[in-house]
């Protein structure tokens, strides 16, 4: 992370401090123990003899534990060797805090110790838009430990903070004596932990004294990796890359408390470690061939929370697919409508894209057949509720118009969608993308209708719809003059003209004509919209291209994977490589961490992908642009009981292997081959062009595990 | 004069099936203080079939809040969501058979009638 500042975390709890394990927070800026959306500390200082430490290093452990090496004495260029000290730090419900300090001399010494301890328990959302509390603060010495307590009429929340060693304990942090004899070592453990509750009711910490810092998390980790397929490739960076993914993917897992254990994709970290429709959705879609368990827990989830009636304040209709969930004090008293809050119009029918994309690659019946009335639900919600201007169109406007998302895509800042001319369009807005998650959500509902749910009625009318609804398309949204589609309707119905990438996630929905799709390709490739890393959100020479603008000119590395699967569907294996060589190339740049955006500069011109300085990282949707360019580039595809393989590699990659696929067939291996070779040792060597395809060449080897 | 509360679970109780909760299974107990003593409802729900009863007996979920705010949430007045992160609504047991039955609950009565409008609006 940005600023030196180090962030550890588990679920929904995480911690930010700076490079001494040091949190002084102010209400707007974002360091601190984080819970359930609420700030648990604020402060939390350690100093020896009064003095702060000055940071040696960081040991990033994994991403629920830090190591900090410290050594006393601040500012001076001379540090007094004598004592080092160790503050080993994991997160849980809360976290726990080992700290170890080491005497090198030959005498003995007596150290006074010191935590300094408060907190604001400020809600994230008052920390991005720093607003004021409502509520009463505490502060208690009890029974060997420090109680911050926070009430406002019955919301209560407390941070409960103790130490394994004799501690003089006020109401302003925890003094312990040490005493530590030559060459001798002196240690502590204090756990700090959080508490949310009602009415004296508390929910009871997992962890409390006894626990260490939860070896069973880094076990988790080790059989996550083990589970997933392994990639060999004779180009070294896209085994870092793939295997940086992994890691990260584990870290966004989130376990919503109703789901038994069982985690779908958040996100973003830190700030977005809690469901969200849409980028839950992607990021399972992205990961299915390798952690196929991910789309079944985010469908089950979604599932249980879809909108059941109409609620203007949280957006919320019946069959509509949630956007975000909250459970900080603002959304408690309802002033943030996130419990959950329904606002995005695209969420709904990837719901069903998903579903049937889960099935096609698990044959997992059961859950389809366990889903099908909110299947059918969101299916209904796309007729019914999302029409909102009666032209067969899906459109957004919020009815919460104070707190409520005004742009309900994913391209969701206030000036993402614009015509040529760069003027915004009023409400509702029916962007392009929109009717291509619907055209796909109503042939996939059929598929499943006829295949599962035994309605072949139903899959009748649904596929009636949807080839209605792709014949309106190619003639509305289709700008004749440029050969692409329009990035939207108004609400007038007149064309929203400029040319974005959002077309090409209509390739990868389905909904164009085959006769227009080389047209809309060539757009995508061009050098309006590709800039040698990725494509553009939108395309330069229109009125509001920005190459810095976040939905208006930079690159988006889930965007254009989304992008290549759209290409190679329509069989354009060569450009969809030239995706995954460009965001690949930009991916090794960032040591395999993908940001969420970056600057849409030629890459001609800067060389290197210039980052979006934004807070989150890593953001769930980057995180699964690598296995998703995995899959495209092996031309992976599920078909009945078999997996398609049909490698298109860019240059520069000479061997591709992706062993033990799972899926429906067990577990399958997939091998492609290019023409170039890489100069021995993994030198390294950007992907660039693609020279020429390689001849297909299929070697299946069929290995069932089952 | 029947209260919310009561004419909720009489519905629900008549209808017998609940689409919406096909997913759930299990007792779910609510315990409503205020006003002269606690009363309880029992929702046995099973792929859907609902039963309902006076019973306090054991059950997967039981949730605790007073009448008077239960009273607003099945008519849509507040939000069971909300009320359970205010600490106004207790839960002890298995959260996700609340989670599930609260999509019973109604919306705001506004909500609804300005949708009535617009689709009426619509259509003429």
């Amino acid at each position: 992370m940005s600023d030196g500042l180090v962030q550890i975390l588990d679920g929904n709890t995480f911690v930010v401090s700076d490079s001494r394990g040091d949190v002084e927070a102010s209400l707007t800026d974002p360091t601190g123990l984080f819970s359930f959306d609420t700030r648990f500390l604020s402060k939390w200082v350690l100093t020896l003899n009064g003095e702060r430490l000055n940071p040696l290093s960081v040991d990033d452990l994994q991403y629920f534990e830090t190591r900090f090496f410290l050594v006393p004495g601040t500012g001076t260029v001379y540090v007094d060797a004598k004592l080092s000290v160790i503050r080993r730090r994991a997160v849980g419900d809360g976290f726990h805090e080992e700290l170890t300090i080491l005497n090198h001399d030959e005498k003995p010494v007596d150290i006074t110790v010191r935590f300094d301890a408060a907190s604001d328990f400020a809600d994230l959302f008052e920390v991005k838009d720093a607003l004021e509390k409502k509520g009463t603060y505490s502060t208690h010495v009890d029974n060997g430990s420090l109680r911050l307590g926070y009430e406002r009429e019955t919301f209560r929340r407390e941070t409960v903070i103790s130490a394994s060693s004799p501690a003089t304990i006020d109401e302003n942090g925890l003094t312990l004596a040490a005493h530590i004899e030559p060459h001798g070592v002196w240690t502590t453990d204090i756990d700090v932990v959080t508490a949310v509750g009602g009415g004296g009711r508390y929910t009871k910490p997992k962890y409390h004294r006894e626990g260490q810092a939860r070896p069973n998390m880094e076990r988790s980790l080790e059989k996550w990796l083990g589970d997933a397929p392994r990639v060999e490739s004779d180009w070294e960076p896209l085994k870092t890359t793939y295997r940086r993914s992994l890691v990260d993917l584990a870290a966004l897992r989130f376990a919503p408390a109703i789901m038994g254990g069982h985690s779908l994709p958040a996100a973003g970290l830190p700030w977005f470690m809690t469901m969200f429709g849409r980028d839950s959705i992607f990021t399972s879609l992205q990961s299915l061939p390798f952690t196929p368990e991910l789309a079944a827990t985010t469908l089950l989830a979604l599932g249980d929370w879809q909108g059941s009636r109409l609620d203007d304040f949280r957006d919320e209709d019946p069959g509509r697919i949630l956007h975000e969930m909250r459970y900080g004090e603002m959304t408690a008293f309802e002033e943030r409508p996130h419990c959950p809050y329904y606002g995005a119009a695209d969420a709904t029918p990837l719901y069903v894209v998903l579903l049937d994309e889960y099935e096609r690659w698990t044959g997992d019946r059961k859950l389809v057949r366990d889903l099908e009335q909110q299947a059918r639900a969101a299916l209904e919600w796309i007729d019914k509720y999302a029409d909102l201007m009666d032209n067969g169109y899906v459109s957004y406007q919020r009815r919460n118009e104070k707190t409520g998302l005004e742009n309900q895509c994913w391209k969701d800042s206030w000036d993402s969608i614009s015509y040529k001319n760069g003027d915004i369009p009023g409400f509702p807005r029916a962007t392009c993308e929109l009717q291509g998650y619907a055209y796909d959500a109503k042939m996939r509902g059929a598929r499943l209708a006829r295949l599962v749910w035994k309605d072949p009625a139903y899959a009748d009318k649904l596929e009636q719809e949807a080839a209605e609804l792709k014949r309106r398309f190619n003639r509305d949204y289709w700008v004749e003059d440029g050969e692409y589609f329009a990035l939207a309707l108004d609400a007038e119905g007149n064309q929203v003209d400029a040319l974005a990438s959002n077309n090409g996630h209509l390739l990868w929905s389905g909904i164009v004509d085959k006769s227009k799709a080389k047209a809309v390709a060539a757009n995508l490739m061009g050098p309006r919209l590709f800039s040698g890393w990725g494509i553009r959100t939108l395309a330069e020479g229109e009125g509001r291209y920005n190459p810095i603008g976040y939905h208006v000119g930079t690159v988006w590395p889930f965007d254009s994977s989304f992008v290549a699967w759209g290409l190679r569907r329509y069989g354009f294996k060569k450009e969809a490589a030239q995706i995954a060589a460009g965001i690949l190339d930009a991916a090794e740049c960032f040591q395999g961490r993908l940001p969420e955006a970056f600057g849409g500069y030629a890459r001609t011109v800067t060389k290197y992908p210039v980052q979006y300085p934004t807070a989150c990282s890593p953001q769930a949707w980057s995180t699964g642009a690598p296995l998703l360019l995995l899959r495209t580039m092996l031309g992976l595809e599920p078909l009945g009981d078999h997996l398609v393989i049909d490698p298109a590699l860019p240059q520069g990659i000479g061997r591709l292997e992706l062993l033990d696929i799972p899926g429906r067939w067990g577990k399958l291996d997939a091998f492609g081959r290019g023409r170039v070779r890489t100069g021995g040792g993994g030198s390294r060597q950007q992907l660039g062009l693609v020279d020429d395809l390689m001849p297909k060449r299929k070697r299946k080897k069929s290995r069932v595990t089952a | 004069m029947k209260d919310p509360t009561e004419e909720f679970f009489d519905e629900l109780g008549r209808r017998g099936h609940e689409p919406m909760l096909r997913k759930a299974t299990g007792t779910l107990r609510f315990d409503l203080t205020g006003g002269k003593s606690e009363t309880h409802w029992s929702v046995a729900m099973k792929k859907g079939d609902v039963s309902v009863s006076r019973a306090n007996g054991e059950a997967d979920c039981v949730v605790t809040t007073n009448r008077p705010l239960f009273d607003k949430i099945v008519v849509g007045e507040t939000n069971a969501m909300a009320a359970l992160l205010r600490g106004e609504i207790a839960v002890e047991g298995d959260l996700e058979l609340l989670a599930l039955f609260q999509r019973v609950f109604s919306g705001p009565a506004e909500s609804i009638q300005r949708r009535e409008a617009a689709v009426a609006g619509r259509s003429s």
